[in-house]
Order: C-alpha cells, then sequence, then structure tokens
C-alpha cells in the first residue's frame, strides 16, 4: 500500500517535472494574440492541457518579468482584465523552443 | 460573494506587498469568470458549497501566494554542500575531543568533576552552528562567488587511496624516532637519579622497566617504518603490527604517568621543602595528563583497528564489487 503510495507520488513528481517546461512553451504559443489569464486558461483547456490559475499567473508574471510577454490592464464586459501578448523577444524565443520541442520530440520518438 | 473574498484576503495577505494588487485583481477576475461561467450553465446564482468547491481547487492561500514569491532560500545550492561540510566539520571538531575528555576523566580522575567539560557543550554547539551559517548566509546574500565554474581537471586532487603509505610518513617516522632514541638513550638511561641541567631526578626502580620497554617499541616502530617506506601500501600483517606497537606504545605511557616514577627533584639551589613540593606539583601534573594520554591512546587504537577493518572490507569485496568503481585505486596487495 505504502509502495504504491510512493510509486504515485513519485509519478506525480516526474510528471509535474515534465510538464513545467512544457507549459511555458505552451503559454508563449497561445499568447500570439492577445488574451488575458481566464480565456488562455480556457484554450490551454480546450486543446488538452489543463493548467490552474495558481501555476498559471505566477508563470505569466516569470515569463514577463523576462521580457517575454508584455501585460496591458484594460476594461472589458464592464470589468478590469489584463491582457498579455508575446513581446518581439517573446517571439524569437518561442521560435527558438519551438524548434528545440520538435528536436527533443523526434528523438523521444526514436527512443521509446 | 463573501467566501471568495474571504479566500482573496487570505491569498493577499501573503503576497509580496508591493504586487499584491496587482496579483489580487487578477485572480479574483479569474475567479469570478469561472463563478459567472458555472451560473450561466446552471442557470442560477452558486450556493456556498460550489463556489468553496471553486476555490478548493485553486488552492490553499498560503500555497496559492507562495507561488508568487521568487524562490527563497538562507543558503542557496551553489554554497549548501560546503556549508554543510563547513558544519560538519567543526560540529564534529567541537564535539567528539569534549567528549572524549569528558569520558576520559569521568573513568580515570572523576575526583576532577569531568563533568564540567561537557555543561556547556549545547552552548557552544548552537554558536557554532549559529554563526557558521550566518556567515553563509551572508556569504549568499552578498552574492559571493566561488570560483567553482573555472575549474581544470588538471588541477583536481590525485586519486586518494587510504591504504597507500606516503612516502614521506615513513621517513618522518624513521627521522623522529631516531632524534628521540639517541636523546632518550643518553639522557634517561637507566640508573637511580638522572641528572638534567643541574636538576637531580630520583626514580623509582620501575623506569628500569619502562626504558628497555620503551626503547623496544621504538625499535619496532623503526622496523616497520623501514618495511614501510619499501611496501607503500598497507597490509593486513602490517596493520596489526602497527596496533599492536601503538598499544604497547600508549600503554606503557600512560601507566608511566600512572605509575609515578619520580621519588624526588632536588637542585644545589633548592631547600630540602621546596624541593619536596616541586616534587609533589610535578607527580600531581604528570597524573593529571593520564586521561589526555588514554584519549589519545584510545583514538589512536580506534584508528589503527579501523584501518585494518578496512582492509579486511577491501580483500572481501575486492573480487566481487563491479570493477569499474575499484578501477581507479590501487589493486589490492595481499602480501607483505
Amino acid at each position: 500500500m505504502s509502495q504504491s503510495n510512493g510509486n504515485h507520488d513519485l509519478f506525480e513528481n516526474l510528471r509535474l517535472e515534465l510538464r513545467r517546461g512544457c507549459l511555458s512553451l505552451a503559454v508563449l504559443s497561445q499568447l500570439k494574440t492577445e488574451r488575458y489569464g481566464y480565456t488562455l486558461r480556457k484554450a490551454l483547456a480546450d486543446q488538452g492541457l489543463d493548467i490552474d490559475e495558481g501555476t498559471l499567473y505566477p508563470l505569466l508574471r516569470r515569463l514577463e518579468s523576462q521580457g517575454l510577454l508584455t501585460s496591458v490592464w484594460r476594461e472589458e464586459e464592464k470589468r478590469n482584465k489584463r491582457f498579455y501578448r508575446l513581446s518581439p523577444e517573446g517571439k524569437s524565443m518561442l521560435k527558438q523552443l519551438g524548434e528545440e520541442w520538435q528536436r527533443i520530440n523526434s528523438s523521444l520518438k526514436e527512443i521509446l | 460573494m463573501e467566501l471568495l473574498d474571504r479566500y482573496l484576503q487570505a491569498v493577499e495577505f501573503w503576497l509580496p506587498k508591493r504586487q499584491r494588487q496587482d496579483i489580487i485583481a487578477e485572480l479574483s477576475e479569474d475567479l469570478r469568470s469561472q463563478i459567472e461561467e458555472k451560473e450561466t450553465e446552471l442557470g442560477r446564482k452558486l450556493n456556498d458549497a460550489e463556489v468553496e468547491e471553486i476555490l478548493n481547487r485553486c488552492g490553499a492561500p498560503m500555497t496559492v501566494a507562495s507561488r508568487y514569491r521568487p524562490q527563497q532560500f538562507l543558503i542557496g545550492p551553489t554554497l549548501f554542500p560546503i556549508y554543510r561540510f563547513v558544519l560538519g566539520v567543526l560540529l564534529i571538531g567541537c564535539i567528539v575531543p569534549r567528549f572524549l575528555l569528558w569520558l576520559g576523566f569521568l573513568l580515570l580522575d572523576p575526583a576532577d568533576r569531568g563533568y564540567l567539560h561537557m555543561d556547556n557543550l549545547g552552548t557552544t554547539v548552537l554558536y557554532f552552528a549559529f554563526f557558521t551559517t550566518l556567515v553563509f548566509a551572508i556569504m549568499e546574500r552578498s552574492g559571493v562567488k566561488l570560483e567553482i565554474n573555472t575549474w581544470n581537471p588538471r588541477k583536481l586532487p590525485p586519486v586518494r587511496d587510504p591504504n597507500r603509505i606516503p612516502r614521506s610518513a615513513p621517513l618522518a617516522e624513521i627521522a623522529i624516532a631516531i632524534i628521540f632514541n639517541v636523546w632518550f638513550v643518553t639522557a634517561l638511561w637507566p640508573r637511580p637519579s638522572l641528572d638534567l641541567g643541574g636538576v637531580r631526578i630520583a626514580l623509582a626502580p620501575l623506569w628500569q622497566l619502562f626504558f628497555w620497554s620503551f626503547l623496544l617499541v621504538a625499535a619496532a616502530n623503526i622496523v616497520l617504518a623501514s618495511v614501510n617506506l619499501y611496501r607503500a601500501y598497507w597490509t593486513s600483517r602490517r596493520a596489526t603490527f602497527r596496533l599492536i606497537l601503538d598499544t604497547l606504545g600508549g600503554g606503557l605511557f600512560c601507566w608511566l604517568l600512572k605509575a609515578q616514577v619520580v621519588l624526588g627533584i632536588s637542585s644545589p639551589n633548592m631547600s630540602e621543602a621546596k624541593a619536596v613540593a616541586v616534587t609533589a606539583l610535578v607527580n600531581t601534573w604528570i597524573a593529571r595528563t593520564l586521561p589526555w594520554a588514554v584519549v589519545v591512546t584510545v583514538v589512536i587504537i580506534c584508528f589503527d583497528v579501523y584501518r585494518i577493518l578496512r582492509l579486511r572490507g577491501v580483500c572481501r569485496h575486492g573480487s566481487s564489487t563491479a570493477p569499474a568503481a575499484k578501477s581507479f585505486s590501487k589493486p589490492m596487495v595481499n602480501g607483505n
């Protein structure tokens, strides 16, 4: 029982580790067009990548502080929302990361 | 919406001050959007249980807030291994010798109230731990850069083989033993009294036994050191010989300290009463040295025993462990 729990915990840790790097790429890819947090989360979920708000918003802030995103507060439907989009650096980074992802993906396909 | 406001307030409490408003506005917007969407789907207002479910999914306030903070640590991953090593060395260096001395005094000289040497050990350990941590935390905060990335494989220390005897060790042993023996024989040759620079020391007859025993042990040490000079790897047999010699030497020295062989000290310039007092004082200090000598002997014997165990362990595992794991060490030497 405890070994099964241990395996589950280990799987969870490894899964999170695996996801962590992919999420930045996924978020950058979705911000080619301007979105605010909630619609971004929905867009990712619609494509099978669920991401909770506690993970997404800190990630958006980090990407913005790294200069890959720009954001602006704007009123929409009578509520203030923060809209994000890729910065020029973000576009270039997305291209590089996308290529790296393709390389890793094709290698893993061969390996697995 | 009261539940939501309470939740946001709880998250806000743990957020970095400068970003609080911004983060809460964004998080609030997201949660309100979720609630609105669910309400549209159900065609009614959400009850508290349903709002609670959304908030639970979002996470505990402190956990949510902590994700907005940069990774924080007192001592970072670069400095931490060095910190742990330094702390370990300091604590072992602080605890072990004091414990051994305390034990030595307790066993051999309880009248000297050996426990007094341990009463502030806890405070000393805390001081060591506190100041070491403080120094490393300051180094971390001040961004001290260690030159760990500019290393050169050629500058790495040579592979250490614990069973190898460095050439300098037997050479030093032989030199020291010869100097000591020359002095020992010329100055302390067994006779009823010794004359050291005008001071006459009367010795008990037992001194003869000590003299010849010490001389024998010293000669055996020179033989062992000479063999070690030409056969640079410890073997089980030589390590056992070393243990026997150290036990004999240490045991003899401790016995000498306990035996009170100094019967009297006199000098032409010293009154009889003063000579008696000096003799008593010398004997007292010799006796007080005993616990220290026992501790040092025990430490040396422990080290010798460890060496033998290590050698036997190597012998036992030598053929069964993976060759690659042992490939950098000297092949085992079975003979003498």
